[in-house]
């Protein structure tokens, strides 16, 4: 195969080399995540390029740089641990407060109720919230995550459906490609179960961008809308 | 880990071995794994930040998020697939790239002709940990390009440059400036594959 497979493999390229902002970038991480093809693409450039890596010369970090990342990571459980915490976590809310519990009273009791079996980490546990300005207006999307549910409410109570578009929020990694968190639904709080290998991508600090998309949110085959607000989840 | 059967097994292969070994215990959440991996990368990795991000503390920064978010995935690395040490490297480049996009450096943290240039050869403490087999051929590859579009890709490698900013540098209209690197990077896949 001589030809490159436009757009698909010179897209990936640009996107493994950093040519691409705005839109463009989005849109390739999304791509990268949602098709295989495109992200063999990508991982196929970043291999064929790696090797000019080896021509950057070395360099010594600050010497306390590991106790920093020792620190830091004391404080990130890894995925298997985050994946335990919440099953026990999941478990003791199920037997305090039953799955129908309102979300507000479970956030609030999360707060305020000492946990069993203490000590459990406090990123796992600590809602996040974010605000999400839209555009030039006073409306704001309010996205709340409860780690400790995996779940997440989404709050566009104050937007209007426009009838020909759908708006698709993003959570965009600290690496790789955007993940969808699903279309808005104007006018409605809805809640949602987050699978937890991509609740695990979520902490404070984490990006959120939100497109305009189609009804019923970017085809599989489309490339995504463009972007209409952004924000980021913090602890409460 | 006996990813080399052969008997001539030698010390880079030895190293590679050790290495990947780590990544796997990490991916399966051994603590210990991290600190062996970033005593034996970090030197390498932080070489590779400071390159893309020109500044210590925005690489340290830098290579912090690496080793973090090394920890929260190591389970992506797939030994069938990748060499560690490469797989690293584009990951640490990934992270320092990610932080030019993210808006937490200035944009063009290394200016686009400082980043065309020929990195300082200086030598590397872990050399051994170098895929020296793959090397040449995206060497010679990229020697078959025109200068302009070599040092445009390059550019975009080694200073994470976005075609707008490669364009503005060069001055020429950003269609102009996507057009040669997308003639170059055409150029550059053939030439890849001939080597496979």
């Amino acid at each position: 195969m001589t030809d490159l497979d436009r757009p698909r493999d010179m897209l990936a390229a640009e996107y493994a080399l950093g040519l691409l902002e705005g839109e463009d970038l989005l849109m390739a991480r999304a791509r990268a995540a949602r098709e295989p093809e495109f992200a063999d693409a990508v991982t196929y450039w970043e291999t064929k390029l790696a090797p000019l890596l080896d021509d950057i010369g070395g360099a010594e970090p600050a010497p306390d740089l590991w106790q920093r990342i020792a620190a830091a990571i004391d404080e990130t459980p890894s995925s298997g641990e985050i994946i335990d915490l919440r099953k026990r976590l999941r478990y003791w809310k199920f037997a305090s407060f039953g799955a129908a519990a309102a979300a507000v009273a479970v956030f609030a009791l999360v707060l305020m109720q000492p946990l069993p079996n203490a000590p459990i980490p406090q990123p796992a546990e600590a809602p996040m919230v974010a605000n999400i300005p839209i555009g030039d207006t006073d409306l704001r999307l309010a996205v709340t995550y409860l780690p400790d549910r995996d779940e997440m409410l989404v709050s566009a109570s104050g937007l209007t459906a426009d009838g020909v578009h759908d708006h698709e929020l993003w959570l965009v990694p600290d690496e790789g490609a955007l993940r969808s968190l699903g279309v808005v639904k104007p006018g409605e709080e809805i809640r949602m179960a987050l699978d937890p290998d991509l609740a695990a991508l979520i902490h404070d600090g984490s990006q959120m961008v939100l497109t305009r998309e189609p009804i019923g949110g970017k085809p599989g085959d489309a490339e995504a809308g463009p972007v209409v607000a952004e924000g980021a989840f913090a602890t409460t | 880990m006996s990813s080399q059967t052969d008997s001539t097994a030698d010390q880079p292969a030895q190293a590679r071995a050790r290495l990947t070994d780590a990544m796997v215990r990490l991916g399966n959440g051994d603590r210990a794994a991290l600190e062996q991996i970033y005593r034996a990368t970090n030197v390498k990795l932080f070489g590779i930040c400071l390159r893309i991000l020109g500044n210590r503390k925005e690489a340290e920064d830098a290579l912090q998020d690496v080793y973090v978010n090394l920890w929260r995935r190591a389970d992506r690395f797939d030994p069938q697939r990748a060499s560690p040490i490469s797989w690293l490297a584009t990951f640490a480049r990934n992270c320092a790239v990610d932080r030019l996009r993210t808006g937490k450096v200035r944009a063009g943290a290394v200016p686009v002709e400082a980043a065309a240039e020929l990195p300082d050869a200086e030598p590397l403490a872990d050399e051994l940990l170098i895929d020296a087999e793959r090397a040449e051929r995206v060497h010679t590859c990229l020697d078959t390009l025109d200068g302009k579009t070599r040092d445009a890709i390059r550019s975009a490698f080694f200073g994470g440059h976005t075609y707008a900013e490669l364009a503005d540098a060069q001055e020429v209209p950003l269609g102009t400036m996507k057009s040669w690197i997308r003639r170059g990077l055409t150029k550059l896949k053939t030439c890849l594959e001939k080597g496979e």
